[in-house]
């Protein structure tokens, strides 16, 4: 008994209001985006005739296939870094911190960040990246280099850093949640029977951190995927990747191109939360 | 790694050795890990606290290193600035905005989570259904709602179209707070009150709300501080009067100056302070609910 009953009416009423909310702003337009992809003629109507055009000229279109590539190698090399990185911290700071004291500080200097403004988190990489910047300025005055290196600002090399500094986090965070649920008694229990620390993590640990790990990729991979603001910041005009691209097209008045990068992204990024879903059950985590 | 001799001739010796070979290493995975993290740590806070400090420079400064002496001078420019780029504006606008989401969350998220909680056929759609909004990236939904708007002939703006699209994404945030706060809950506590004859709106408002409200408090948090940053969804759906990130990235489209750094950490050091009274707030909460217990 509580205060809900079990199959009630008043729990669809309840959960009808978030639920029109979500249908209306997200699921409406995600559907209208894919109908406008494949509008033809010039004017903004609903009743465009329907053909392949579009799609024909992106994928006839050497340099925006260069750029789908480019944007699942950045979303790789992220998943790659943040994933090890993160589970490093996640590990060292479930299991390695025995004072609560230190694992909260710890806990509370991490995901501070999150909760600020992921767009200033990024200009404030523009300082540390410039020809002049905090970083050159370093490597020179430890005498590493003589002449400023150009590669960081306006350059792949410098969103990337940005990007391991603003999404490790995610990686991290599932990852957490999977280890301290893990009850300390079946570690034990192969300790106990002479297995080596190694083995343990192997054998117990990491498959046990499997769901969080592919989480966390997943919100890793998707938030790469659609990330234009950081590589708008950081890497100039120069530099480019889907989400600009939708954005580039939306601005020139190209609609029609941008709705096509954008169901193209968006079947790019199910395709990614489809096969992470074929390795873990999401719904299995609460249990 | 011990070698054969000592392998066969004392057993006893060897087990010791390699229980102190475990120790030692797992001591040493200890540390290891633990530079990382702190490497990341300082990865993580330094560009923020450069920011910050690059904001006081001199009138002279530059975008970066050398300050050239240490002043308000940034400051003062962004308190007297012109109409092109006063920041004063959008700043009023995405805090109302952030307050109204904060609220909308909260409300939206309860009534969802406590649906949930009722186990009505169809929930595990619904469960998918709210999740997309965390799912699907900004900027999808962001141009689909803006070309929606268009067929429909309405005229974006910050408080009508954006509230709509940022709730989309808040909702989410605080929907799960509330699930896993209602997973802790206790419901003998409900089924005692039930049992005593209080109606069921009346347990909730007197039993359950007062349980949950931290987890409450949590809900306006991610309501509030998501809102106030969002940047790709109010890009679409905002119109001619613009939101504090928005107004920071036409800025930095026009010319990168301190006065950013300065608007920047304005904005962070107040996301703080937000984070401070909410966690005040959940702090004290707790503190009379354990008072109040016998």
């Amino acid at each position: 008994m509580s205060t809900i009953r079990a199959n009630s009416p008043a729990a669809y009423w309840l959960a009808a209001p978030a639920a029109l909310w979500m249908l209306a702003a997200v699921v409406v337009p995600t559907l209208l985006l894919v109908w406008v992809s494949f509008w033809g003629g010039r004017a903004f109507s609903t009743a465009s005739p329907l053909t392949f055009d579009n799609y024909l000229r992106f994928f006839s279109n050497q340099a925006y296939l260069g750029l789908v590539a480019a944007t699942f190698g950045q979303a790789l090399l992220l998943m790659a870094i943040t994933g090890t990185l993160g589970y490093c911290i996640a590990y060292f700071m479930t299991m390695k911190v025995s004072n609560a004291r230190w694992r909260t500080a710890l806990f509370l200097a991490f995901i501070i960040p999150f909760w600020t403004s992921t767009l200033i988190r990024a200009i404030a990489w523009v300082p540390f990246l410039g020809v002049n910047g905090v970083i050159n300025q370093a490597l020179i005055g430890l005498g590493l280099t003589t002449k400023p290196v150009e590669a960081f600002l306006y350059s792949m090399t410098g969103v990337t850093m940005a990007q391991v500094s603003l999404y490790t986090m995610l990686a991290a965070g599932p990852v957490v949640y999977m280890l301290t649920s893990i009850q300390p008694a079946l570690r034990e229990a192969a300790m106990t029977l002479k297995a080596t620390p190694f083995t343990v993590w192997r054998r117990i640990t990491f498959p046990l951190t499997l769901p969080g790990v592919v989480i966390g990729q997943v919100l890793v991979f998707l938030n790469v995927m659609s990330d234009f603001a950081t590589v708008a910041t950081i890497g100039g005009n120069k530099h480019a990747l889907l989400g600009n691209l939708v954005l580039n097209f939306y601005e020139g008045s190209q609609i029609r191109f941008a709705a096509v990068v954008a169901v193209l992204l968006m079947v790019c990024m199910l395709a990614g939360v489809a096969l992470a879903l074929r390795v873990v059950d999401i719904r299995k985590l609460g249990t | 790694m011990p070698d054969g001799t000592l392998l066969q001739a004392r057993p006893a010796a060897r087990r010791k050795a390699q229980r102190f070979g475990h120790k030692f290493r797992s001591r040493l995975t200890g540390w290891v890990l633990g530079t990382v993290t702190l490497l990341f740590l300082l990865y993580q806070w330094l560009p923020i606290f450069t920011l910050g400090l690059l904001s006081f420079s001199g009138p002279t400064g530059g975008t970066t290193f050398p300050m050239n002496g240490v002043s308000l001078h940034w400051y003062r420019e962004l308190w007297d600035a012109s109409i092109m780029n006063d920041f004063k504006p959008p700043l009023g606008r995405s805090f109302v905005l952030a307050l109204a989401c904060s609220a909308t969350t909260v409300v939206l998220s309860v009534m969802a989570a406590q649906a949930v909680r009722g186990r009505f056929r169809g929930n595990g759609l619904f469960f998918y259904l709210l999740l997309l909004g965390i799912m699907a990236p900004g900027i999808l939904v962001g141009f689909g709602f803006a070309l929606l708007m268009r067929l429909l002939g309405v005229d974006p703006a910050w408080d009508s179209t954006a509230f709509v699209l940022h709730v989309t994404y808040t909702l989410p945030f605080g929907f799960l707070t509330m699930l896993a706060v209602f997973n802790r809950f206790d419901s003998r506590l409900e089924e005692a009150a039930l049992t005593l004859g209080a109606s069921r709106w009346t347990t909730f408002r007197r039993v359950t709300l007062p349980i949950v409200l931290p987890g409450v408090i949590g809900a306006g948090l991610f309501g509030f501080s998501l809102s106030y940053d969002e940047y790709p969804r109010s890009l679409f759906t905002t119109g001619a009067d613009l939101t504090l990130p928005l107004a920071v990235m036409a800025q930095l489209d026009r010319q990168l100056t301190p006065e950013l750094y300065a608007i920047g950490t304005a904005t962070t050091v107040f996301s703080f302070v937000a984070i401070g009274i909410f966690t005040f707030a959940f702090w004290a909460m707790r503190q009379s609910l354990r008072g109040r217990q016998p």
